[in-house]
């Protein structure tokens, strides 16, 4: 065999071969600094956090340095030497307070009957003091009988202590409260106190008092009294500092959704069989099977190398959406005309490159047109619409089969 | 290796239900979780292991694009045991073949044949880019797959639809060859026989001495001088790669140099062929008379069109290393105006001057359609710019005239019967 097939083509072949193979172009575009980038920016980010000092926000938070936290009574109360522990769950609350201790509520409206309950029993079992930050009816009716809400302050109003007071008053002679668009919690509640052991202070109107006291339940009227915005005004930081930081130490509670006692009994859910959850998790696990077991795919997908292949009419076409932008109408019928004569003078018989006027007197014996028709046709007339340039291809088209004829 | 569940196991993980229902502790999920793994491992290790399978490849070497070609993959299994098999060859898709998967049953110390038949849809090259066995245990609850190594190759050939003008071609090639009385004398002629002069021949072809030695005159005749060379050169830049109807122009370029070098084999010329663009390429040189055909088909089959733009001074160096002063230079390559700025005119002057030089282009058919538009005014403007294009070529076609090429320009579906029609011209004017 004398065929020598010149195998220059594997060169070629391996440069296809490596742009085509898709593990190394996807390992190629995952580019190191892309990662080195992310890395960077979470810890710029856990830095950042850091450095700014973590706090949660909320209505009274105690770490919380915003308007609505409460971190400025908590600190002074600290450097004050009383000690201030945070408690979120009612079953630690009810502890301190069964041990004697203050316990403040932040929000004891969003505690639930079993949670004030509970808080009560405490209450009676230990000698501790509740204080409770705007409560409404309900929550008072399950700790006491003799404090009772009976109206609100919208007003920015200044209370003054009366001369009953007496240590209720906690060596504040006047009490600011904010209107009610400046109020954490609306407007401040006064309560009404009955029978000789309850006994309530800073009245205002008709007999009802911002702070009320009974029993070790002290009920204050507005949750502006110890918040960072507020508490600065008047004689709010005394009444804060003196009743929270009496015993030396102080639990600040503040009910949080994910206590295990703010669950309401019984749910939807806790009226399904008890084989349900274990039944569930099995046919959720059964599931995952089937799932791995159909999504298995036997062997990679299979590329295929297509060669290119190109439109070639592109250029023409383009061309063509460039002269109807441009109006381009005598370009378009020059070129259309230059065709059509070409054409002509091949089947007259003329040479290419011969003159319109040879074309016009070769043209004459065979068409029926007059001279300047046919001038006008094939000759530099200007087009001045477009169906003057639509009609002209028409007329050009039955001129070249006239000929053919 | 990889273990894997089947569905079945899915199925089977549902018997656990009533005895959940039944003893609702957690203790029993886990205890039913562990036992479904025990049961699908042992099903696994029961399975054979697919690794000790041998698989060898019965491929077809190469098929004419459009035909069918059978292949067979013979799995043998040296274990006792019987072995459930899937398996996938992974072919890509052109490769036409009719079922990727089998599913068999190989007993042990036997071997099974899985049939293949594949009908590829695009020229060139075929491979299995993966081979796949997954075996099943004997509950089928668990497969084992793993990588089988028989790489498998074939070529889809060029389908040479343009073999059918072959036989007209012939006869006429047979037809100038036995004209040899009328034949002139000239450049590409040898002398052939004498014979006695008949009225019409030319008397420039009187042989004086024999006729000195007879009684009557007598003439000599000539005939198309055999074992020329002709150089087809295909162009696979950029332009080779547009698309004429269902073909690129490639594919066409390569129809008519098979149909010339066919044609060439049948006339007694030696054919060699070069595919340039702008890296070193494919090309068929020396091959003998007889096998010239297949081993261009073989070589033609893969090489797709890049998209570069040709180096024609470095394609003008490779035609004078391979060729010899007057043999045939046929160049494969579209005529536009942008060829040009590629230089294709200084290099096809130059060409022209030591050989034949034959340009081959095809022309897209299109273009004469949108030329044709009358219906609106966009088509009109479409027409115009089609016109214009036209004209282009035109005068590219005569810049190349000029320089001394032969041009041929017609659409796909005539292009290989004009370049070969162009072949015989050159032929009956002895100029070749």
């Amino acid at each position: 065999m004398s065929a020598d097939t010149t195998a220059a083509a594997p060169a070629r072949d391996e440069a296809r071969a490596g742009t085509a193979s898709p593990s190394r172009g996807a390992r190629e575009g995952r580019s190191p600094w892309l990662v080195a980038a992310l890395v960077v920016a979470v810890l710029a980010a856990m830095l950042i956090s850091v450095a700014r000092g973590y706090y949660r926000d909320g209505p009274l938070e105690p770490d919380a340095p915003t308007g609505q936290g409460a971190k400025a009574v908590v600190q002074v109360l600290g450097d004050l030497g009383v000690e201030v522990e945070v408690d979120r769950h009612t079953a630690d609350a009810a502890e301190s307070l069964r041990a004697g201790g203050t316990v403040l509520v932040t929000a004891p409206r969003e505690l639930s009957g079993a949670q004030l309950t509970a808080l009560d029993e405490a209450l009676r079992a230990g000698d501790g003091r509740l204080v409770l930050v705007q409560p409404d009816f309900v929550t008072l009716s399950y700790l006491t009988s003799l404090i009772t809400p009976v109206g609100t302050v919208e007003e920015p109003t200044r209370l003054g202590a009366g001369p009953d007071c007496g240590d209720l008053a906690h060596g504040a002679r006047e009490l600011a409260v904010p209107g009610e668009e400046d109020s954490l919690r609306g407007p401040a509640s006064l309560y009404r106190t009955a029978g000789d052991d309850a006994h309530g202070c800073f009245t205002a109107g008709a007999g009802g008092a911002l702070v009320a006291s009974h029993d070790g339940v002290i009920a204050l009227g507005s949750a502006d009294l110890l918040t960072n915005a507020h508490v600065g005004g008047a004689d709010n930081a005394a009444l804060a500092l003196n009743l929270l930081g009496q015993d030396g130490e102080l639990t600040w509670y503040v009910p949080s959704a994910n206590d295990p006692m703010a669950a309401t009994g019984q749910t939807l859910l806790g009226h399904l069989p008890d084989w349900a959850g274990p039944t569930l998790l099995w046919v959720l696990l059964t599931a995952t099977i089937a799932l791995v077991a159909l999504a298995h795919r036997l062997g990679p997908v299979v590329q295929e190398p297509l060669p290119v292949s190109v439109r070639p009419q592109e250029l023409v076409l383009g061309r063509a959406r460039l002269l109807q932008q441009a109006n381009a109408r005598d370009a378009a019928a020059r070129s259309l005309r230059s065709a059509a004569a070409a054409r002509l003078a091949h089947r007259l018989g003329l040479r290419r490159e011969s003159s319109l006027d040879a074309l016009l007197a070769a043209l004459a014996p065979h068409v029926e047109h007059e001279p300047h028709r046919l001038r006008d046709l094939l000759g530099p007339s200007p087009v001045p619409t477009d169906q003057d340039l639509v009609r002209l291809a028409h007329d050009l088209d039955r001129l070249e089969k006239e000929i053919d004829r | 290796m990889r273990i894997s569940p089947t569905p079945r196991a899915a199925l089977v993980a549902l018997f656990g239900l009533p005895v959940i229902v039944l003893w609702p502790h957690w203790w029993v999920l886990v205890l039913l979780a562990v036992l479904w793994l025990l049961v699908v491992l042992v099903d696994a290790l029961l399975a054979v292991d697919p690794r000790r399978l041998r698989v060898r490849r019965e491929a077809p070497a190469q098929v004419r694009l459009g035909g069918t070609v059978t292949g067979r993959l013979l799995l043998t299994n040296p274990t006792g045991r019987v072995a459930r098999c899937t398996v996938r060859d992974a072919w890509n898709p052109t490769a036409g073949l009719a079922a990727q998967r089998a599913s068999l049953r190989v007993p042990g110390q036997e071997r099974r044949a899985i049939a293949q038949s594949f009908t590829p849809t695009r020229r060139g090259e075929h491979r299995s880019r993966a081979l796949l066995v997954a075996t099943r245990g004997p509950w089928g609850l668990a497969r084992r797959t793993a990588t089988a190594t028989a790489p498998g190759r074939f070529l889809a050939l060029h389908p040479f639809g343009a073999r059918r003008h072959l036989p007209s071609r012939v006869q006429r090639l047979r037809e100038i060859e036995g004209l040899s009385a009328i034949h002139q004398r000239g450049q590409g002629t040898e002398f052939d026989s004498l014979r006695d002069f008949v009225d019409g021949d030319d008397v420039r072809s009187i042989d004086w001495r024999a006729t000195a030695r007879r009684r009557s005159v007598v003439v000599r005749t000539w005939r198309p001088e055999r074992d020329r060379h002709v150089l087809i050169v295909v162009d696979t830049s950029r332009t080779s790669a547009g698309r004429l109807g269902e073909a690129t122009r490639l594919d066409t370029a390569f129809d008519a140099a098979l149909l010339l070098t066919a044609l060439a084999g049948q006339a007694g010329d030696r054919v060699d062929l070069l595919c340039v663009d702008r890296i070193p390429h494919v090309s068929v040189l020396g091959s003998t008379r007889t096998t010239v055909l297949h081993d261009m088909v073989a070589a033609t089959a893969a090489v797709d069109p890049a998209l570069v733009e040709t180096d024609w001074e470095r394609a003008a160096r490779t035609i004078s290393e391979r060729s010899r002063r007057g043999s045939l230079v046929v160049l494969i390559t579209p005529v536009e105006a942008a060829a040009m700025h590629g230089g294709l005119l200084p290099v096809a002057a130059r060409l022209a001057k030591d050989h034949p030089l034959v340009i081959a282009s095809v022309a897209d058919p299109a273009l004469e359609q949108i030329a044709g538009g009358r219906g609106d005014l966009e088509s009109v403007y479409r027409a115009a710019a089609a016109e214009q294009a036209r004209a282009e070529r035109d005068g590219v076609s005569r810049a190349l005239e000029r320089a001394g090429a032969h041009v041929v320009d017609a659409p796909p579906d005539r292009a290989p019967q004009a370049l070969a029609d162009s072949y015989l011209a050159l032929k009956a004017a002895g100029r070749l």
